[in-house]
């Protein structure tokens, strides 16, 4: 722990002198968010804008109601929930059967997929957009949820596929080599054995393709066309566009739509944020 | 397979019955070959794969050849050479979308790497409650794009929005950000440095992987914090930080597509404001003209491509030249 501070150069100030650093580095950070909470609660009839630190007393759910009035907000919600509630456990699937085989798979296997796969994941996505589109059109689903959970299958983004490997990695051979004896199958020792000591990094990858899904945008601007399929994401434009002045009831979507995510992103911090030298699925 | 499932039923029976013959009963209930071990990982990675080459390598090089010919979607793809090439270079909107793209590229993606990188200096000390200040300097990472996107549109208004009320308390003059061209730019690098915690969490864990060892014989050896950092700290996790800076560039070229599609298109956001994969999606999904807008697709693989090697080339001298100090 004193090497810790050590590296830090601020290794002697006193705890309090840390502590107001601390605030003043991480206050830029959460001011944009307490604005969107402060304009969402905003009671009626309080200034627009004049005030840096907004307190929104005593709050006003009104906003939040309208929000569901001004546009179909609750589809656009459900709509979100069915594409994630498709893609978060796929990706689990695949991106932790993935990681299983190459952990054990001859090294000459692994570099040769490991390359592919950081590969894709470097494809800058603009590049893909229009075969996708394409593929995505004779397939026959323009217009259909299920376009958006195609994704899935390269694991949402392939580096999920690493994290799984890097963790599985971890686990000594000699545990996956006793449980072959025994006459164990490679998907009984998957489920048996490397899942359940790999629950931090399920959980990590479980939250980063919820993220990833819900906040999509262009895919869904590009494949979905009627109103009634709309995502939270084209949600919040359409708001915005329907009435540009109304500031409270924009932050109101936003506030709603960024509260799963931020939730989240809450209940698993201990996964991202805690201490990272724990954190598995940075891979070390 | 009619015949498989009267034998399984009847397989069950007898054990009702009593007549245990486990063997046989095995075999009928699961009637698949035996895949060896290494066949079953195969299969297990096999979907992963399939989706690899179908969704990723197939449509990444199915688009180069459509790059060489006229295509609307509605008409099969007309073959028409290096039209679209020849029609690239002299281009004006591209030319501006491709140096707004680089502008990025060489001023923000730096910057928001350096910030990444001292936000993790200044929270690497696992004391008491520090993770509270890690997730908020997280927090607006989390949030999704479009809605980061529309919070700024506040926070750029120039009449009511925090900003510009922000310089007015320091007797600066707030301009009007979203209709000039370098404010609009400069507004984009803003708004996106803010996202800069994925880059930050992976210099936390880069930090926290430099060998204790290494910095306690630094001490001893009478090394400052600072040259200890410069000298050791830096080259040891300078790896890291170049697969961050190639990553961010790839990624920037997705982030720097949504403020063009939110902000409205006033004539500064056209000058300052438009990237490359703006132009991209505009001349494929506005003017149905994929055969250039493939073409384009292809220019920006090759300045993602190249970005990377000048990366690579530049951290490695840089490396380099510390190890030689010392």
């Amino acid at each position: 722990m004193t090497g810790m501070i050590r590296l830090t150069r601020h290794g002697s100030l006193t705890d309090a002198v840390r502590y107001v650093l601390y605030c003043l580095v991480a206050l830029p950070f959460v001011l944009p968010v307490w604005w969107v909470i402060a304009l969402a609660l905003r009671p009626t009839g309080q200034p627009l804008g004049g005030d840096l630190l907004p307190v929104p007393w005593p709050p006003a759910t009104e906003n939040l109601g309208r929000v569901f009035e001004v546009v179909d907000f609750a589809r656009f919600l459900a709509n979100s929930a069915f594409v994630v509630a498709v893609t978060v456990p796929v990706t689990i699937l695949v991106a932790s059967w993935a990681g299983f085989a190459l952990a054990q798979l001859p090294g000459r296997w692994r570099t040769r997929i490991v390359v592919l796969a950081i590969a894709v994941a470097m494809l800058p996505l603009t590049a893909i957009w229009l075969p996708r589109f394409i593929l995505i059109r004779e397939l026959g689903l323009i217009d259909n949820l299920w376009a958006l959970t195609l994704d899935a299958l390269i694991a949402t983004s392939p580096f999920n596929v690493l994290i799984f490997l890097w963790s599985f990695a971890r686990i000594p051979d000699g545990i996956y080599e006793a449980a072959r004896l025994d006459g164990a199958s490679a998907f009984r020792i998957w489920g048996g054995i490397a899942m359940p000591l790999a629950r931090p990094t399920i959980i990590a990858v479980a939250v980063l393709t919820f993220a990833h899904h819900w906040s999509s945008f262009i895919e869904p601007a590009l494949y979905l066309r009627s109103t009634a399929n709309m995502t939270v994401t084209l949600g919040l434009t359409m708001l915005q566009q329907l009435d540009r002045g109304d500031w409270p009831v924009l932050m109101a979507g936003i506030l709603i739509a960024i509260g799963p995510v931020v939730l989240a992103f809450l209940l698993s911090h201990r996964a991202f944020l805690h201490d990272v030298r724990d954190a598995g699925w940075i891979g070390r | 397979m009619l015949s498989g499932g009267s034998r399984v039923s009847l397989a069950s029976g007898e054990t009702k019955t009593g007549i245990a013959v486990a063997a046989p009963r095995r075999k009928l209930v699961w009637p698949r070959p035996r895949l060896s071990y290494t066949g079953q990982l195969v299969l297990m990675l096999l979907p992963f794969v399939a989706g690899l080459l179908l969704l990723g390598i197939g449509p990444a090089l199915a688009g180069l050849p459509l790059a060489l010919t006229h295509y609307n979607l509605l008409r099969p793809p007309v073959f028409a050479g290096l039209a679209n090439i020849q029609e690239m270079l002299g281009d004006q909107v591209f030319r501006r979308a491709l140096f707004n793209t680089l502008f990025y590229i060489v001023v923000a993606v730096p910057l928001r790497l350096a910030g990444a990188l001292l936000l993790a200096v200044l929270l690497a000390a696992s004391v008491r409650g520090v993770v509270v200040f890690r997730g908020a300097v997280y927090l607006p990472t989390v949030i999704p794009d479009v809605a980061w996107a529309l919070v700024w549109l506040w926070v750029l208004n120039p009449f009511h929005g925090p900003l510009n009320q922000m310089l007015g308390l320091f007797g600066l003059p707030g301009p009007l950000w979203l209709t000039g061209e370098w404010s609009s730019r400069v507004a984009i690098v803003l708004m996106l440095f803010w996202q800069l915690g994925e880059g930050f969490i992976i210099c936390l864990a880069a930090l926290a992987g430099v060998p204790r060892a290494l910095l306690d014989q630094a001490a001893v050896d009478g090394s400052t914090a600072k040259q200890t950092f410069w000298r050791i700290t830096l080259p040891v996790i300078a790896p890291v930080l170049l697969v961050l800076l190639a990553r961010d560039t790839a990624a920037s070229l997705k982030a720097t597509a949504v403020p063009g599609l939110i902000f409205e298109p006033s004539t500064g956001m056209r000058e300052g404001g438009f990237f490359l994969p703006n132009y991209i999606y505009e001349t494929a999904f506005e003017y149905l003209r994929f055969g250039y807008a493939s073409a384009m697709t292809w220019a920006l693989y090759g300045l993602t491509a190249l970005a990377i090697w000048v990366q690579f080339r530049m951290v490695q001298r840089w490396s380099v030249s510390v190890d030689g100090d010392d």
